[in-house]
């Protein structure tokens, strides 16, 4: 049993991180006057305003009732999340076609009734439908092959 | 008359074969995603959003405003048959539209939803096209303090309409503004928050934080979710209501493009508040409210109407002040600056064949919605039949590849990832990712605003309450903060995010 509400603090928490970053990767900017604004002005009246309040939710957390923090499925998330990843890595060596075959058998081991001959074969499908697509007819200048 | 001059244009552009081909291609993939739950119109309009590049402004605008208000109609048809609302905006239609199926009157209830939508679409391109010109001539008067008090109502407004904690969305739309600053600040030239990345220096990218938090994250949350439908197998044997039926519907029909209208124009406003307002009202006004929930062809009517009103009257905002009004109409801003053009008044001035041509593809994607839906609701319905498991590596594909293609960039890649993981943690704690997406669009126009009206006060702050409208406007926020405030307004918004 927690006995506090986890995810209130957890989201309060998490704004006073945001604002304490952005204090910090602002603090060389000058402020300037009320008439004459300088950069750092709104940014720091913005993260105070995020600070204050993440503070009162987490505040507001900790005297609630105990409530867990939501369970989380790891598994849509991690491998979703690699696809991602991947494409993102892949796709200016590999080209569109072999990224996107892996990013769809990645992406599509995610769900739980996923089935691998069915997988792969949609996989192929999609990489030559978005090579056709997005290359061809779209004309995106990504390259479709390997490039060494 | 200028209205009539004014449409002419509109339809001239409108109904040139290129834009009557973007127009179909945006109801008809807007009737796609209404129908598949688990695509949402905005994820669809994000994804899409880089393709429009290469387009011309008013055939990209034509065909993302089709994909909106189309999914308002293919989410009705599959809250009627399966009982599964494609969009939120069709929650309500499921009480009364599903329980008509149930009893074998599946046919009259779509026939009815796509009339009340049509209808409810022609009143409001009409009350667009009225609206407008009065409008933006208002808002060329506007200087710094008016915009910056309508965008304080606006926030105000998303952050009234959003799902549950009204605290929780005031964090998000500030959390929303202070990460659209990130950037080189235009007065100084000073970088500011880019952690030194040159690629940061012209912001963060829309598009990426846009199909992070509504693609990538939704498709997460998703698959955790168990993936079951279970098909009602309908007969479609009569499809037009009976005359009776057509009378009782034509009162909750008006009354639902009225109350969507013009919950539609309101900042943070749109289809699905409209469609639930409705469905309260109808009920509210019938002789007999025990009829609602066990197949009242008024609360598909009704709600029906609204939706599409309401989400068609959200472009005005957007059209005539360059404001948009909820997270829709903000990627609509993402999708107009794409093309160079800075959404405002001077939109309708300097480029009438964009705007006209625009609000006269509404109609017509909305007679097309009627063919497209009525005769082809076999169809529609088959699609349900694709498992879950094909069509998401599908859309996860097709996110990365949208968001790699506005400037072949890793880092907007990495971008999306990291936003698709924060809008997984907001989901689960209970924030709304809308607000944030509004404030994100909003920050840098807020900024230059406030800084622009102060400095031309001096420094004074009064400037934003000596100003008339500015003042009007500011006074809506405050009655709008003390309508949330009180406590039985409270209870109520709880109880009605609750059904």
């Amino acid at each position: 049993m927690t006995r506090v509400n986890t995810a209130d603090l957890a989201f309060g928490l998490f704004l006073m991180a945001v604002a304490a970053v952005a204090l910090y990767l602002i603090a060389d900017l000058p402020m300037g006057s009320t008439s004459r604004m300088g950069p750092g002005y709104v940014p720091r009246a913005l993260a105070v305003m995020i600070a204050l309040i993440g503070a009162f939710i987490a505040g507001r957390a900790l005297v609630a009732a105990g409530e867990a923090f939501p369970d989380i499925a790891w598994r849509p998330i991690l491998l979703v999340g690699a696809a991602v990843g991947l494409f993102g890595l892949l796709l200016p060596r590999l080209g569109l076609a072999a990224t996107a075959f892996i990013v769809v058998l990645v992406a599509g081991s995610a769900s739980k009734d996923m089935r691998w001959k069915e997988l792969v074969t949609i996989a192929a499908l999609l990489s030559a439908f978005a090579v056709l697509l997005f290359v061809k007819a779209l004309g995106l200048p990504m390259p479709v092959w390997p490039v060494n | 008359m200028d209205l009539i001059a004014n449409l002419a244009t509109g339809f001239s552009v409108a109904l040139t074969p290129a834009n009557l081909a973007f127009c179909f291609l945006g109801v008809l993939i807007g009737t796609l995603v209404g129908v598949l739950p688990g695509i949402a119109p905005i994820t669809t309009i994000a994804i899409l959003l880089p393709f429009t590049f290469t387009l011309p402004p008013a055939s990209a605008m034509i065909m993302l405003s089709g994909i909106f208000y189309g999914a308002q109609y293919g989410g009705s048809t599959t809250a009627i048959l399966v009982n599964l609302p494609g969009e939120s905006s069709s929650i309500v239609t499921c009480l009364d539209g599903h329980q008509m199926a149930k009893q074998g009157r599946a046919g009259p209830a779509l026939a009815i939803a796509a009339i009340a939508s049509f209808f409810a679409g022609t009143i409001a391109t009409i009350i667009i096209a009225v609206a407008s010109v009065p409008l933006s001539v208002l808002a060329l008067k506007f200087t710094a303090a008016e915009y910056f008090s309508l965008m304080v109502l606006g926030l105000t407004g998303s952050i009234a309409l959003a799902h549950g904690s009204a605290v929780k969305a005031v964090a998000m739309v500030l959390l929303g503004l202070l990460l659209g600053l990130v950037g080189i600040d235009v007065n100084t030239g000073l970088p500011r928050m880019t952690l030194g990345i040159g690629e940061l220096g012209d912001g963060i990218g829309f598009v990426a934080i846009a199909i992070g938090l509504f693609g990538i994250s939704e498709l997460m949350v998703a698959l955790s979710r168990p993936q079951d439908r279970t098909l009602l197998s309908v007969a479609l044997s009569q499809l037009w209501p009976s005359r009776k039926e057509l009378k009782d519907c034509v009162p909750a029909m008006l009354r639902g493009t009225a109350i969507g209208s013009i919950l539609g124009v309101l900042p943070g406003g749109g289809a699905a508040l409209s469609s639930f307002a409705s469905y309260a009202v109808e009920k509210k006004t019938s002789a007999t409210p025990e009829r609602f929930g066990r197949g009242a062809i008024e609360g598909v009517a009704g709600p029906e109407a609204a939706n599409n009103a309401g989400a068609q009257t959200s472009f005005i905002p957007l059209l005539t002040l360059g404001i948009p009004g909820n997270a829709i109409m903000a990627l609509m801003v993402g999708a107009l600056m794409i093309q160079g053009i800075q959404p405002g008044p001077q939109v309708m001035t300097a480029q009438p064949q964009l705007f006209w041509g625009v609000i006269a593809s509404m109609w017509l994607g909305n007679l097309m919605l009627v063919i497209l839906n009525l005769p082809l609701v076999g169809l529609w319905v088959s699609l349900l039949r694709v498992p879950y498991r094909i069509l998401f590596p599908a859309i996860a594909l097709f996110c990365c590849i949208g968001t790699y293609s506005i400037s072949n960039s890793q880092l907007d890649i990495g971008l999306m990832l990291l936003f698709a993981l924060v809008g997984v943690f907001f989901v689960k704690v209970g924030a709304e990712p809308a607000p944030f997406i509004l404030g994100f669009i909003l920050g840098p126009l807020m900024e230059e605003n406030f800084r622009r009206a102060m400095n031309l006060s001096r420094g004074d702050p009064m400037v934003f309450v000596e100003r008339p409208i500015s003042a009007a406007l500011l006074v809506l926020t405050a009655l709008l903060l003390a309508v949330l405030i009180l406590p039985a307004v409270r209870a109520k918004r709880e109880e009605v995010f609750q059904e």
